[in-house]
């Protein structure tokens, strides 16, 4: 079934957008760029997919095309982008352990067919926790306004074309109303204190790039506002009264248990990145 | 009635006097630049965390004071006095450093040099002044401790709220900024007490020396920060802080500031080392600038455990011993090994140390946040290090020789550009540049002043031309990419 559309893929944008990032990172921000890590991730998870899509599908897809590159390749491209753009890692082999751990999260974790976890922000988080040899730098973003702005238009365009600006506004505007509570109507801190922690680079990109992911949230639109909101209330706990840096992923990942429960629930039709076009395959494994 | 004046060093209010630059700047443009240095060690792991406070208060000791907001109430053991030498050790050992290198003549036979060179003084200039007097009235204000400490006498308040404490501050003799409610206002609702530190001088009276010692305060708390918004109160301009820090894992960098290494391994003209200092001071200036002010500058990480031999490369002081490492307060590298009677407790020994040397210029606009840390296993070594040439002397007739003679005007139009990307200043404006003495240096009339005029005429706008790719890169994405898809 083919279909002719005008909707482009909204996996390309957020490609593109992340690799502006990481160049706004090396090239501006002046990032020690840790080609090593980069490439060790980029290689690892196309192999890493490779394999497991084969494995899966029981033939040795072929290296191009439709049933080729943009089966086994394409999304866990975006998934690669972000081990570059958020994971820091000493050594090549941790680099490799990251990108083997979020394929594998995508095809042995799974429930109902669907995976259970954003595979990125897994493998990021499984890696931190495991190695002990990987970070996440939350400055590394600063705070300036040009990065703010680009961050959010760039990610709206993003998450509009999925239809999912409600997880991303859900969990955003959550986390932000809790840090005003907290900084400024609590504690009394001057307005630029708030913005400050606003600004961060890291916050938006997990709002816009991470939590937004449509395959990992509950299908029902209710349903995963209100899971977006509780990811921001724990996160926001844990930083702000357990002094914990990075909650936003950690506690996405742990939310992904969530997601089958709520969605044996509260039952509603499964995404499809391209519902139009996509063969049923195709509509299975995604990032 | 005694002029009693505010005063302290890092995290309270500074004083206004003007303070004598660290080294000089070469530029008079800078001249509005301050240098308030504070220098702090830190030294973090799990929740445990012990500080390290220097000032170097000149004056009449009565004067002193310090204000100090911390998270916990310190107890008596908790609070001790170190030896100041350990802030000029480690100043030295991880300092910025010129290296130099000697050319061979290729008319000669070749030999090889690498003579370890100058360091970049930081020396900090901090006056500081106060005293507090003996009227207590509550206020909401509770003294949770009171301790007499080597030369200090120590007081731990908690307050209700900030005008309280403002006033019983005031009464005993500080003078608070006016801006200074808008912190504490939040300190006290953080539930943070206030170390507040003054000199006694009985007991200072014993002591020799014209001089005050580094305090050390320890403490269980899973806040990994350093509170600078409380000396910002009144500060006008920029101040410094150098953070010399110890952690078992590796790095540490800030979470809500960015963390930037500064340029390093860089050849840079000869004549910088007639003025390092300078040199250093404006290269500082111009990065802070170009990074857009809010952030730490990593100057220099090193894995300085007591058995890596290799502390630095080149090394420009001694590193520091373990005896040293220990009285910075690295509490893990210290065991008893005829003692097993606290193997059951919480046994945290381990060997390993890292050092990271972060230098944090500040100011309220730039810093609206007290500075956050993190621990990262990041173990890479990091120093800034600047390396000068001395050309080859004698007779360039052969061939090699006169390869070599047009290789060193490259060289050092190269390095021309060089100081100017680092300091974002020029030939000109480098007025310790002695022109004869320079140019017996120069062999084959390769001088800077001729690099110079070269260097001069390149001018970049590669910033401008990347921003414009990925611009282009971007819309077009928008609207061209996967649009035509089947």
């Amino acid at each position: 079934m083919q279909h002719q559309t005008n909707a482009p893929d909204p996996r390309y944008f957020q490609l593109v957008f992340q690799l502006i990032f990481l160049s706004y990172g090396i090239l501006w921000l002046h990032w020690e760029a840790n080609w090593v890590h980069y490439l060790t991730c980029i290689s690892g998870c196309l192999f890493f997919n490779y394999s497991m899509e084969s494995f899966r599908q029981r033939k040795f897809l072929p290296l191009v095309g439709k049933h080729g590159w943009m089966q086994w390749g394409f999304s866990v491209m975006i998934s690669a982008a972000s081990l570059c753009l958020l994971l820091k890692t000493n050594h090549w082999y941790t680099a490799l352990l990251s990108a083997f751990l979020t394929v594998t999260s995508k095809y042995v974790l799974r429930i109902h067919g669907k995976h259970l976890f954003n595979p990125s922000a897994f493998g990021i988080v499984a890696t931190v926790l495991i190695t002990g040899d990987a970070w996440l730098s939350p400055g590394q973003w600063g705070s300036d306004a040009v990065i703010f702005f680009s961050v959010i238009t760039l990610g709206t365009i993003v998450v509009t074309r999925v239809q999912k600006l409600d997880v991303s506004m859900a969990f955003l505007i959550t986390y932000m109303g809790l840090l005003f509570w907290r900084q400024v109507l609590v504690l009394g801190w001057p307005a630029d204190y708030f913005f400050h922690s606003l600004c961060t680079g890291s916050l938006l990109l997990f709002s816009f790039f991470m939590i937004s992911d449509p395959k990992t949230s509950p299908a029902l639109p209710a349903v995963r506002i209100v899971w977006a909101m509780l990811i921001a209330v724990v996160a926001f706990y844990l930083s702000a009264f357990r002094w914990q840096n990075n909650t936003p992923i950690g506690v996405l990942v742990l939310a992904g248990l969530l997601v089958p429960v709520l969605d044996t629930l509260f039952r509603s039709d499964k995404f499809q990145w391209k519902p139009t076009h996509i063969s049923s395959i195709y509509s299975t494994i995604n990032f | 009635m005694k002029k009693l004046t505010a005063l302290i060093i890092l995290f309270a209010m500074i004083s206004h006097e003007a303070n004598a630059f660290c080294g000089f700047y070469v530029s008079k443009a800078d001249g509005t630049l301050k240098n308030k240095t504070s220098q702090v060690i830190i030294v973090h792991d799990g929740n445990r965390n012990v500080i390290t406070m220097y000032n170097d208060f000149q004056g009449n000791f009565k004067d002193f004071a310090m204000v100090v907001p911390v998270p916990v109430v310190l107890k008596k053991s908790d609070i001790k006095v170190v030896d100041q030498q350990i802030f000029q050790l480690l100043n030295d050992y991880s300092q910025p450093r010129l290296v130099e290198y000697f050319d061979q003549n290729p008319c000669n036979r070749i030999m090889e040099y690498a003579l370890p060179g100058k360091v970049a003084g930081s020396a900090s200039d901090q006056k500081i002044e106060n005293g507090y007097g003996n009227h207590k009235r509550t206020l909401g204000v509770t003294i949770e401790a009171k301790y007499l400490v080597g030369e200090y006498d120590i007081l731990l308040l908690s307050a209700k709220e900030s005008s309280g404490l403002k006033t019983w501050l005031e009464e005993n003799g500080y003078k608070i900024p006016p801006s200074a409610n808008e912190v504490l206002e939040p300190y006290i609702k953080s539930n943070m007490k206030f170390f507040v530190v003054k000199v006694n001088e009985e007991e200072k009276k014993k002591l020799s020396g014209n001089f005050l010692r580094p305090i050390q305060i320890s403490f269980q708390s899973p806040k990994f920060m350093l509170p600078i918004r409380l000396g910002m109160a009144n500060a006008e301009g920029d101040q410094d802080m150098l953070v010399y820090a110890f952690t078992k894992q590796g790095r540490i960098e800030c979470t809500n500031y960015r963390t930037v290494s500064l340029p390093t391994d860089k050849n840079i003209p000869l004549f910088v080392q007639n003025d390092f200092n300078s040199f250093y001071s404006n290269l500082f200036q111009h990065q802070w600038k170009r990074e857009g002010r809010s952030v730490a500058m990593l100057e220099y990480a090193w894995d300085v455990t007591p058995n890596n031999f290799v502390k630095c490369d080149p090394c420009v002081a001694t590193a520091p011993s373990e005896q040293d490492l220990v009285q910075a307060g690295v509490w893990w590298i210290r065991r008893n090994w005829n003692d097993y009677s606290d193997v059951n407790k919480e046994d945290d020994y381990s060997s390993n140390v890292f050092f990271t040397r972060l230098h944090i210029r500040y100011n309220r606009q730039a810093f609206p946040q007290d500075l956050m840390f993190q621990q990262t296993p990041n173990t890479e070594n990091f120093q800034a290090r600047y390396i000068i040439t001395h050309p080859a002397t004698g007779d360039f007739n052969c061939e090699a020789g006169k390869n070599y003679l047009k290789g060193l005007r490259k060289r050092r139009i190269v390095e021309m550009e060089t100081l100017t990307f680092l300091t974002g200043k020029g030939y000109n404006d480098w007025d310790v540049v002695d022109i004869k003495n320079e140019e017996k240096m120069a062999p084959g009339g390769a001088t800077y002043q001729a690099a110079a005029l070269v260097a001069g005429q390149k001018t970049g706008g590669n910033h401008f031309l990347i921003l414009t790719l990925l611009g282009v890169l971007g819309v077009g994405s928008m609207f061209g990419i996967g649009r035509k898809r089947i």
